[in-house]
């Protein structure tokens, strides 16, 4: 899963009252700087993110293994894409994955974000409890949960007894990774959630206690209105993140059982490296990206419209 | 460059003992051979140690080796690096991928002249892994050993469950009744499993035992580009997942699962690749495995023994654009045919050396325990050729993704092999990849 830290989105954050715009001299001396500031960043977008991509559009219009391209085929992959009922059930998998982690992520962020908030004096503690499990990398997160979860030896059988093997099972296995992945991932969501809390000013909430508001009608009156466009932010964020899901359910269930907790990109993944068909797996990644770009537009139309 | 080519060939010659020794009087560095490996754990040290010996034994060349993860990861990188030049100098692979990686153009064929001016024969490695060592009429391999399956099994669960003879080892078991009745014995008798055998998500057991079982009924896995095992394979993958169905064997173990299951003592039988028999020698050596244990090959369930297996060799990488000099190769087939003389030290790995001198030798027969299922070797069937085919291919992937869902009982095996086909299908249709 992707953490999206560095593409923290503020545009939704209440912003300052716009400046007036500098008169036109000034932007023209200001023209080099910020091109040069800029300069970094678009070389490394261009050469790492546009430049691969637009490879990779022109790698899924042809048959190609790993490493040779054989023939140009126009659109063939992608007709061979529309029809493949893998590649449909992928992304079942993935949006199963995406509901049953996007909404518990950013609802229990919200939750500790709050709590966090409130608690004062446990603050760093349980900011601390809180964040703690998101610095782990992936293959330790995976290691442990798959020693936990072992049929015969696991904590987990050992706690609810019985000897199921979790990550086989049908109706177990991608709720279970499911539920790792909001222990591991939650934290990020609180923070940022929290960072939105610190912004709503104290006069605020004085102000409604002094007109005797308490308890949830200050979230309801207050907290709710003010922290909805970061809440919505982290919404996007984390749906994005979760259909980008990928190392949990490759390391624990190998896309098992028969498939049923494979993800799109796991589904590109062996497309591409255990089948050597570089060129479908391409027409994938391609598809999938504008499932994602598409879902993204969706979530921020609804945003905008309940806004 | 130029000086440093002279050298390595000056190297590489004394160290084949082709110069005299006043040759190699300015002694600088050595010529250093790159290998890449995928043994890890066991197999990985013993490697270690062999490399270790062969450049110690000679100043010239020095073979430094560099282990990968198993599987997908290690043919992947070994692949794309080997098309673009920046292979290895040497590589492990299965012999069951070299369909694969020959056809598809990964590995360089080692000419006549060249395996005779290193004095490697084919008529010293057995016929089988020989001519499992050609592709199109070449050779791009030599065969280090084969790695079968066997029947692991904890004496003193067989002895409750009656199955041992007076002297202690197992009682001939022949026939599916027979070996299921033994299971059964030892889940009934003692209360612990039966069988342990890896059966969780991704687990490569039941394809190995499945084609072993195909094997011995003499049904083709695949004819005319067609899967074509038919009834005898829905059969076959039914009789082993009621092992685990009824209770003899638990299910869902990944790997290290089912092995710590046997080697804890909580099974009778263990069915898995005599790889684990370097850490059963090892406890019974620390006093840590608290049974004895035996070891048969794959019983005969049928018309014969068949049994699943595959061989680890060394190959060279094609590193297109970049061929290889004839000095360095001289000094990489050095390095092969010092490994196969030596592969005793192999052969503690469990391993069935593929170098006869050294697997009819008197004390390779003596050596305890592969004495016990070295029969295993007359009897071998590896994966059909095909590129999809072999360790860690697409269609054993595939197989790893559906057969235990059989096992687990969520899929009958009907259901499980049509799953399976209908996606391995796509392979067998579709053209060799030239990588």
């Amino acid at each position: 899963m992707s953490r999206g830290a560095a593409s923290l989105n503020q545009t939704q954050l209440p912003q300052p009252a716009s400046r007036p715009a500098p008169a036109g001299s000034s932007v023209r001396a200001e023209g080099l700087p910020a091109m040069l500031l800029l300069a970094p960043f678009v070389l490394a977008f261009l050469l790492f993110f546009l430049g691969p991509a637009l490879q990779t559009l022109y790698l899924s219009l042809t048959e190609s293994s790993l490493t040779r391209t054989s023939a140009f085929v126009g659109l063939a992959n992608y007709a061979t894409l529309v029809q493949d009922p893998s590649f449909w059930a992928s992304l079942g998998n993935t949006f199963y994955f995406a509901l049953l982690t996007v909404i518990p992520l950013t609802g229990i962020g919200l939750v500790m974000a709050l709590l966090v908030h409130r608690f004062v004096r446990a603050q760093s503690w349980l900011q601390g409890a809180f964040f703690l499990p998101y610095v782990l990398p992936i293959s330790v997160v995976t290691l442990i949960a798959d020693w936990m979860l072992q049929p015969s030896s696991g904590i987990i059988n050992h706690l609810v007894g019985g000897q199921r093997a979790w990550l086989s099972d049908v109706h177990w296995a991608l709720p279970v990774v499911a539920i790792g992945t909001v222990w591991w991932t939650v934290g990020f969501n609180m923070l940022m959630l929290l960072a939105g809390l610190r912004n709503i000013p104290a006069e605020q909430y004085e102000a409604a206690a002094l007109d005797g508001a308490r308890g949830f009608t200050l979230f309801r009156a207050i907290t709710w209105p003010a922290l909805k466009p970061v809440f919505g932010t982290a919404l996007l964020l984390q749906l994005i993140a979760s259909l980008k899901v990928f190392g949990q359910t490759y390391i624990l269930t190998s896309g098992g059982p028969y498939n049923t907790s494979r993800v799109t990109l796991h589904y590109m993944y062996e497309t591409a490296f255990t089948q050597s068909d570089a060129g479908y797996a391409a027409a994938v990644a391609m598809a999938f990206m504008f499932v994602v770009i598409a879902l993204t537009l969706v979530a921020r139309l609804v945003a905008k419209r309940s806004s | 460059m130029v000086q440093r080519r002279r050298f390595v060939a000056a190297s590489a010659l004394g160290a084949l003992g082709v110069l005299p020794a006043r040759a190699q009087k300015h002694r600088q560095t050595p010529a250093e051979l790159r290998l890449w490996t995928l043994l890890s754990g066991g197999d990985g040290a013993r490697m270690r140690a062999l490399i270790d010996d062969f450049n110690a034994s000679q100043p010239g060349v020095r073979v430094v080796s560099t282990t990968l993860k198993w599987g997908e990861p290690f043919y992947t990188k070994l692949i794309t690096s080997a098309v673009v030049g920046a292979g290895p100098d040497i590589a492990t692979v299965h012999l069951s991928r070299l369909p694969n990686l020959a056809g598809g153009g990964v590995l360089r064929p080692i000419g006549a002249p060249e395996l005779a001016a290193a004095g490697l024969k084919g008529s010293d490695y057995f016929p089988r892994q020989w001519e499992k060592s050609h592709y199109g009429g070449a050779n791009y391999a030599i065969p280090l050993d084969l790695h079968p399956l066997v029947l692991y099994y904890n004496k003193n669960l067989a002895r409750q469950a009656g199955v041992l003879d007076g002297a202690g080892t197992l009682k001939p078991i022949v026939g599916y009744e027979a070996l299921t009745a033994a299971f059964k014995g030892v889940r009934a008798r003692t209360g612990k499993a039966g069988l342990a055998m890896e059966s969780g998500q991704g687990s490569y057991a039941i394809w190995r035992l499945w084609l072993s079982l195909l094997a011995q009924r003499k049904a083709p896995l695949i004819e005319n580009g067609q899967f074509a095992y038919g009834r005898a394979g829905v059969e076959e993958l039914a009789k082993v997942s009621a092992w685990f169905t009824d209770g003899y064997a638990p299910a869902g173990l990944d790997y290290p699962a089912s092995t710590s299951q046997f080697m804890g003592g909580g099974a009778g039988f263990m069915i898995n690749g005599v790889w684990e028999v370097p850490e059963l020698v090892r406890a019974t050596k620390g006093g840590t495995l608290g049974f004895d244990y035996g070891i048969v090959p794959l019983p005969r369930l049928y018309q014969d023994a068949s049994v699943w297996t595959d061989s680890h060799a060394f190959a060279i990488p094609a590193n297109e654009g970049k061929p290889m000099p004839p000095e360095r190769l001289r000094a990489v087939l050095a390095f092969m045919a010092y490994v196969s003389r030596h592969s005793m030290g192999w052969a503690e790995g469990g391993h069935v050396p593929a170098y006869r001198p050294v697997a009819e030798s008197a004390a390779a027969r003596a050596l305890m325990p592969n004495a016990l299922y070295a029969s295993a070797a007359q009897n071998v069937v590896y994966d059909p050729d095909g590129w999809y085919m072999g360790a860690a291919g697409p269609v054993e992937s595939m197989a790893s993704k559906f057969m235990p869902g059989a096992l687990s009982g969520q899929l009958t095996p009907a259901e499980a092999l049509g799953m399976f086909e209908k996606e391995a299908l796509r392979l067998l249709r579709k053209r060799p990849p030239r990588y």
